[in-house]
């Protein structure tokens, strides 16, 4: 069965919305910059310039709810705008995020441990889970609520959730993406694990040093060929395909022959029944960690062979939005298909010496993309990639 | 009608519920001094590691484990749900980044604490590729999971993980009711599962399972998901619940809640409870209805053919 988009609506440091954003990627302008915080001056990251109350107001959010629930519900309301509700069609949310409520949880948990105005009540935003459940109660959709949670592939995964519940029948129409804000918690965890680069990151460099953090959100709608009879909605690109797999070798690193990687492109490609010269772009993972980009630059040889279409990693714009990342990049990926974009994998200089592999490095419109791939890697080994292709 | 026959069961819980052929006949409702009745970690997870994973961790792997080991292939997916995740590892590293002014911070529980650690130990430890989802959403945790599985074996998998798992830290007291219902005693606890399309042993399985996150009818809910599985109330035999749900006199009812303690996996457990009561009474259908958390409700359909 076919999987049709008919909606997009992404958040990130370089825009919030799909215009912006495709004036940032054109214009090679990152969002990524100092910290403005003194909690945050020493990294580098994709931040998103608008305070809650500043999100509440200027997107008319209703719902209250974590950061990582505001950004969902930014982006979810965008993808999801020109949809109606109808018992006819049956709607789901499934949203992938990783640290859900823990923006507020941080801060009062600190109060805790000073004995400074402890309030439990706000503990009530702290699961994943409600996240998701504000972010559907925006939307007003209530047929179907689920949470993905694995790490930085939680949105990729839960496109794929959604194709299958639509594949399965069990519901018509979904909107699918992730979305995570910055916090204390993940900057300092990626500092801990030390693959934070003090600079501006360097996908694909053989220089590369380690990632900068994003925070941000991205959602697409899928609907079934029985809810576009009902919706009448033009579809924008179909999602073809998708696979997860597990390297099932370390619990933080990739293999370093992307085991895991190859299986989720194999079986995307095969569930997409699409030969891999058909890619016309792949936005990698990319996270310019030395350990990701050399297997993931390993995996997409061992696909690809000599024949490695455009690729490139645009988390050099945006950082590394965790379990937004495989919804954002799939907007990206479906506008690449509307206009032909191929998008630049900023900071580039030296091929990766074991690969010699070049990325896109400039920004282009126009081409004849059918098909982009696009991968998320997470922690715990867990390896997606879903195939979007034109319609 | 698609059955999902579960082949082999393993809980970590409060009762003597692993290993054992039956936990329905030996049950015993919570008391003040209860305690978890751990299995034997050493002979699962070797004790270096041990040492290093939390309960949710190593309570969600050795179930797992045992349950491959109670089969003959290895899994071709593997499904988790968890509510609240890894609880004493994000506390732990919280307490770390609020009291600590060192520049070097051990990433062992930033690495532990997201929720698919898990899975990913699971995939770790059986050194198995295949499919490996995460769901968390609250109360209603095992359920989604359980809806992934089944689509899974929809899709063609045979051999297919699915299963719970949610952990106590003494600091989520403080944090009741609003992050989770204060009705029982918290605690933790882990369920796994394998389902298949092809009978097991007991040709016990689920039929059906449904979710709403924002149930204002609890009670019409219920009438239609057994409509649509061409079922009456009077069909049932039993109904596991966290309410003391009854519909009429021709049902036995408990709150699984009493057995497992209140932790957001425990309808996993109630899975595992039906199972064995149809097992052991050779009783036809059991209705599990998961109201732990206002407004969110879970109803999943156990029969035996």
């Amino acid at each position: 069965m076919k999987i049709h988009v008919t909606g997009y609506g992404l958040i990130s440091s370089i825009g919030t919305n799909a215009e912006e954003s495709i004036e940032s990627l054109r214009n090679l302008k990152t969002g990524i910059e100092r910290g403005r915080s003194q909690a945050t001056k020493a990294y580098n990251l994709g931040a998103i310039h608008l305070s809650n109350d500043e999100l509440k107001k200027r997107f008319d959010l209703k719902t209250d709810g974590s950061r990582t629930a505001l950004l969902g519900m930014v982006a979810a309301k965008q993808a999801f705008e020109g949809h109606e509700l109808s018992d006819e069609i049956r709607t789901g949310l499934i949203s992938g995020t990783s640290v859900g409520g823990m923006d507020i949880s941080e801060v009062e948990y600190k109060k805790y441990l000073d004995q400074d105005g402890h309030n439990p009540e706000n503990y009530k935003h702290h699961s994943s889970g409600t996240s998701s459940d504000q972010i559907a109660n925006e939307l007003g959709i209530s047929d179907f609520v689920n949470t993905i949670s694995t790490a930085c592939s939680s949105a990729a995964n839960a496109l794929m959730m959604g194709a299958r519940m639509i594949n399965n029948g069990m519901l018509d129409r979904v909107v699918v993406g992730g979305t995570d804000s910055l916090t204390l918690f993940t900057i300092s965890g990626f500092k801990s694990l030390m693959i934070f680069d003090e600079d501006w990151c360097r996908p694909f460099d053989d220089t590369r040093k380690g990632l900068n953090l994003g925070e941000g959100a991205g959602y697409i709608v899928i609907e079934s060929e029985k809810s576009l009879e009902i919706t009448k909605k033009q579809p924008l690109a179909v999602l073809s395909g998708y696979s997860n797999a597990s390297d099932a070798f370390h619990q933080t690193a990739s293999s370093p022959d992307g085991h895991g990687a190859k299986l989720s492109m194999t079986e995307a490609l095969r569930v997409a029944n699409i030969q891999p010269e058909e890619i016309d772009y792949i936005n990698a993972h990319g996270t310019a960690t030395p350990n990701n980009d050399l297997s993931e630059s390993q995996a997409i040889q061992s696909i690809f062979n000599d024949r490695i279409p455009p690729f490139s990693s645009t988390k050099s714009y945006t950082g590394h939005t965790l379990a937004a990342s495989g919804g954002i990049e799939a907007v990206f990926a479906i506008l690449a298909l509307q206009n032909g974009y191929l998008y630049p994998n900023l900071n580039f200089k030296t091929p990766i010496s074991e690969t010699g592999l070049v990325p896109q490095t400039t920004f282009e419109e126009g081409k004849k993309i059918r098909h982009v791939l696009s991968n998320s890697f997470g922690f715990g080994g867990n390896n997606s990639t879903i195939i979007l292709s034109a319609t | 009608m698609n059955m999902y026959f579960i082949h082999t069961i393993a809980s970590i819980s409060h009762q003597d519920s692993f290993q054992v052929p039956n936990v329905f006949e030996q049950l015993e409702k919570l008391g003040d001094d209860s305690d978890i009745v751990s299995p034997n970690y050493k002979e699962y997870v070797p004790p270096t590691a041990l040492r290093r994973l939390g309960p949710v961790l190593r309570m969600g792997l050795t179930a797992s484990i045992e349950c491959r080991n109670n089969v003959d292939a290895d899994f071709d997916a593997i499904s988790v749900g968890t509510a609240l995740g890894c609880l004493k590892d994000t506390e732990k590293f919280l307490v770390t980044i609020h009291t600590t002014t060192s520049d070097f911070l051990s990433p062992t529980a930033f690495i532990q604490s997201t929720h698919n650690t898990i899975g990913g130990q699971i995939s770790l430890g059986l050194k198995n590729h295949a499919y490996n989802m995460t769901h968390t959403q609250n109360n209603l945790s095992f359920e989604v999971a359980l809806i992934d599985a089944m689509m899974c074996v929809n899709e063609g998998k045979q051999n297919v993980l699915v299963g719970a798992a949610d952990e106590k830290i003494d600091f989520l007291a403080q944090a009741q009711p609003d992050l989770i219902p204060d009705t029982h005693p918290l605690t933790s606890g882990a369920s796994f599962f394998v389902i298949s399309p092809k009978k097991g042993k007991t040709s016990i399985g689920v039929r059906d399972v449904y979710t709403n996150f924002n149930a204002t009818n609890s009670d019409k809910d219920i009438q239609n998901f057994l409509s649509k599985n061409d079922i009456s109330t009077d069909d049932i035999n039993v109904i596991l619940s966290s309410s003391e749900q009854s519909f009429s006199d021709k049902q036995e009812t408990l709150n699984y809640l009493d057995y497992s303690g209140m932790h957001y996996s425990a309808p996993a457990f109630a899975l595992h409870l039906a199972h064995d009561y149809l097992l052991s009474k050779d009783k036809q259908l059991a209705l599990i209805i998961n109201d732990m958390c206002p407004g969110r409700l879970g109803l999943t359909l156990v029969q035996k053919q």
